[in-house]
C-alpha cells in the first residue's frame, strides 16, 4: 500500500487560506469492486494542491475515483473524507462541497441553460434569487452570452461542456471533479476550457481534480499529478516543482549502439536512464560540461549519433510510472 | 472581475433546508407541464364533473328552483348520494388522463440525457428524486379529485344540516382514502413507466395498456377458470374494488378484499422496484 501526499504549490498564490485547512481530499485505502473486479485497490492519497491532474490509462480507476466520491458507488473498503467531512458518513454535506462535470452529457431536454443551472443551484440549497444571480454569473464566466436562453439540447458540443462547467460552479464548491472536460472539443474551444479551469484553479477558493487520460491537457494546466494504473497508485508528480527545476535532460543515441556506454555516463556523475539500442535519457549534474560526454564517447570509440537538450514532459513521468509499476507487480 | 468572482466562488449566505429541496424538482416540474395551454384547458375542463356536482347539490337544496322544475324535483331530491356514490368514477377518469399525459417526461426527461448524475451529485439522495417527482403527480392529481370531492361534501353539509353529515361522514373519509389510494397507485405505476420508457408517447401508450392488458388478461383467466382468481390480474377492477368498499357500496370483484389489496401492493413494489433498478447516477454492472 502506497501513500500519497501533494502538498499546495508555488504556484498557488490564493492558497494560503487552504494550507490551514483540512485537505481537499483525503483517501484511506480505498477499494471499490464493480462486476466481479476489483477497480480501485486500497488507494491512498492525500489531495491539498489546487488544479490536480488525475491520469491513467483507460480502465486506470479514474472516472470510479470521481463517482465514488460523488457517492455514486459504495466502497468495498476504505473511506474518503473531503474537507475533512467522510463520505461514508455525511455524504450530503460532501456533495455540497463538491462540483461535478461528468464525461458525457448531462442536460434535461426543453430546458434553458438558465433554467438548468438555476435549477441545479436550488438542488444544492441556493435560495431562489441567489441561485438565479449565481448562474448568470457562472454563465457569464463559462463565455455564454444571450445562448444561455436557447435550449441546451440545440447548443454544440463546446456549449454543451460550458453549461456542464456552469452547472458546477453555480453553488461554488470547494472542490471541482471533472471528468474529461475537454472531450469532444475543438482547439479553440479545449483552450478556452483550459483557460477556465486553470483561472477556477489559480485566483479563486476552488481547487480541481481533473481526471483525464489526454497528457497535454494534464500538464497545461495542471500543477500535481496522481497517476493511477489497475486501481492503484503507480505514482505522483508535482509538476509545478518539475517545470521549476533546473534539472537539464539530454536525449542521446551511441553509433554503434552500446549498452556500457550508460556506465561511462554514470560514473561522471549522471543519472542514466537506458531506452535500448543505445539511446539514453541522461540527467545530467549542474558541474558536467556537456564536452565531457563527446570526450568520453570518443574514449570508448563511439560516435554520438543524436544528442539533443530536453526536459522531462509528463508523458515521460507517466510512462516511467506505468514501467515502474509493471516492475512493481 | 467582480462578476467573475462572485460566480465560482464558494457561496457563503444561508442554505434552504435539505428536508424541504426534493421541493425544487417538484416546482421546475409543474412549471414544465402547464407550460402547454392545451393541456391547461383540459386541466381546467377535468375541473367539470366537480362543479357539475356542486352545482346539482346546490338545487337539490334550492327549493324554489325544485317547485319550477317539478319534473326534476325527485330527481334532484335523490342527487346528494346519487353524486357521491358516482362523483369519484367522474373524477379518476379525466385524472388518469392528466397523468398519462403530463408524467412520461417526469423521470424520461432526466434519464435521456444523462442529467440523473448532475442531480444526484447534488445534496440529495434517490429518496428525495423519487418525493419530488410523486409530489408532481400528486399535486397535479389533488385539485381534481379529492380537494373538490371534500368541497363538494362540505357545501352538501352546509346545505343539509349536521344530521345528515353525521349519517354520511363516511362519504367524505370514503373520498379522501380512496383518492389517496387510487393516486399512490397511478402515481407509482407513472413514475415506474417513465423510469422505464424514455419516449413519452410509448411511455403513454404503456400507462393505459398495462390498464387494458391486465383487464383483458384477468377477464381471460376468469372465463378459464370460471373463477374470479383472474380479478388478481384486473388492476382497475381491483382498485375499484378498494374504493366501492370505502363507500360501502358493492363491488365488481368477488374476490376478499385483501385480494384487492394484494393486487395494489404488488403494483406498487413492482413499481418501486423499477424505481430502484432505474434510477440510478451511474450503471452498475454486477
Amino acid at each position: 500500500m502506497q501513500a500519497l501526499t501533494i502538498s499546495p504549490n508555488s504556484r498557488a498564490q490564493a492558497g494560503t487560506d487552504m494550507r490551514k485547512a483540512p485537505p481537499l481530499l483525503e483517501i484511506q485505502g480505498l477499494s471499490v469492486r464493480l462486476g466481479g473486479r476489483t477497480i480501485l485497490d486500497r488507494l491512498d492519497a492525500t489531495v491539498s494542491g489546487r488544479i490536480v491532474g488525475l491520469l491513467g490509462p483507460n480502465g486506470a480507476g479514474k472516472t470510479t475515483l470521481v463517482r465514488t466520491l460523488l457517492g455514486f458507488l459504495k466502497p468495498s473498503s476504505g473511506n474518503a473524507h473531503v474537507l475533512g467531512h467522510s463520505l461514508a458518513t455525511d455524504r450530503r454535506t460532501v456533495c455540497s462541497l463538491i462540483g461535478y462535470m461528468p464525461e458525457d452529457d448531462a442536460h434535461i431536454n426543453g430546458m434553458s441553460a438558465v433554467r438548468f443551472v438555476r435549477m441545479m443551484g436550488e438542488l444544492s440549497g441556493l435560495p431562489r434569487d441567489a441561485a438565479l444571480e449565481r448562474t448568470h454569473d457562472a454563465l457569464t464566466f463559462v463565455g455564454m452570452g444571450e445562448n444561455r436562453y436557447r435550449k441546451v439540447g440545440s447548443y454544440s458540443t463546446g456549449m454543451k461542456q460550458m453549461v456542464k462547467l456552469a452547472q458546477a460552479l453555480v453553488h461554488g464548491p470547494r472542490l471541482l471533479l471533472l471528468d474529461e472536460p475537454t472531450n469532444g472539443l475543438d482547439p479553440a474551444a479545449r483552450h478556452r476550457m483550459l483557460e477556465l479551469i486553470q483561472d477556477i484553479g489559480h485566483e479563486g477558493r476552488t481547487g480541481v481534480l481533473l481526471s483525464s487520460h489526454l497528457l497535454g491537457d494534464v500538464e497545461a494546466v495542471c500543477d500535481e499529478v496522481i497517476i493511477l494504473k489497475a486501481g492503484r497508485l503507480a505514482g505522483r508528480c508535482d509538476l509545478a516543482s518539475e517545470h521549476e527545476s533546473a534539472r537539464i535532460f539530454v536525449d542521446l543515441e551511441t553509433l554503434p549502439p552500446s549498452p556500457q556506454f550508460g556506465g561511462t555516463l554514470a560514473r561522471l556523475g549522471c543519472k542514466v536512464e537506458e531506452r535500448g539500442d543505445g539511446r539514453f535519457r541522461v540527467e545530467l549534474p549542474s558541474h558536467l560540461d556537456v564536452r565531457s560526454i563527446f570526450a568520453a564517447a570518443a574514449d570508448d570509440g563511439l560516435a554520438l549519433r543524436r544528442f539533443e537538450r530536453t526536459r522531462d514532459s509528463l508523458q515521460d513521468i507517466f510512462l516511467r510510472a506505468m514501467e515502474d509499476d509493471r516492475g512493481r507487480s | 472581475m467582480v462578476v467573475r468572482d462572485r460566480g465560482w466562488n464558494p457561496w457563503e449566505g444561508p442554505v434552504t433546508a435539505t428536508s424541504r429541496r426534493f421541493l425544487v424538482l417538484t416546482r421546475y416540474a409543474l412549471k414544465d407541464v402547464f407550460e402547454s395551454r392545451v393541456f391547461l384547458a383540459f386541466y381546467i375542463l377535468c375541473l367539470l364533473p366537480s362543479a357539475a356536482a356542486a352545482l346539482a347539490i346546490y338545487f337539490s337544496h334550492n327549493t324554489q328552483f325544485l317547485e319550477q322544475f317539478g319534473g326534476l324535483d325527485s330527481w334532484f331530491a335523490k342527487a346528494p348520494d346519487w353524486i357521491f356514490l358516482h362523483l369519484f368514477g367522474w373524477q379518476a377518469m379525466p385524472a388518469f388522463l392528466v397523468a398519462v399525459i403530463a408524467t412520461p417526461p417526469l423521470i424520461a426527461a432526466d434519464i435521456g440525457n444523462n442529467a440523473l448524475q448532475v442531480i444526484l451529485a447534488r445534496p440529495i439522495g434517490r429518496r428525495d428524486y423519487v418525493l419530488g417527482k410523486t409530489a408532481v403527480i400528486f399535486l397535479l392529481l389533488s385539485p381534481i379529485t379529492w380537494i373538490p370531492g371534500l368541497l363538494t361534501f362540505i357545501l352538501q353539509a352546509l346545505l343539509a344540516g349536521g344530521q345528515w353529515t353525521g349519517e354520511n361522514l363516511r362519504i367524505a373519509v370514503a373520498f379522501f382514502v380512496g383518492h389517496i389510494v387510487w393516486i399512490v397507485v397511478v402515481t407509482m405505476l407513472c413514475l415506474a413507466v417513465s423510469a422505464w420508457i424514455r419516449l413519452a408517447t410509448f411511455s403513454r401508450g404503456a400507462l393505459l395498456a398495462i390498464f387494458i392488458i391486465s383487464a383483458v388478461v384477468g377477464r381471460l383467466v376468469n372465463g378459464v377458470t370460471h373463477s374470479s382468481i383472474g380479478d388478481l390480474l384486473h388492476l382497475s377492477r381491483a382498485i375499484e374494488s378498494v374504493v366501492l368498499r370505502f363507500f360501502g357500496a358493492t363491488p365488481p370483484s368477488a374476490l376478499p378484499s385483501p385480494a384487492n389489496w394484494l393486487t395494489l401492493v404488488v403494483v406498487v413494489l413492482g413499481a418501486l422496484w423499477v424505481l430502484n433498478l432505474r434510477l440510478r447516477a451511474v450503471q452498475e454492472i454486477k
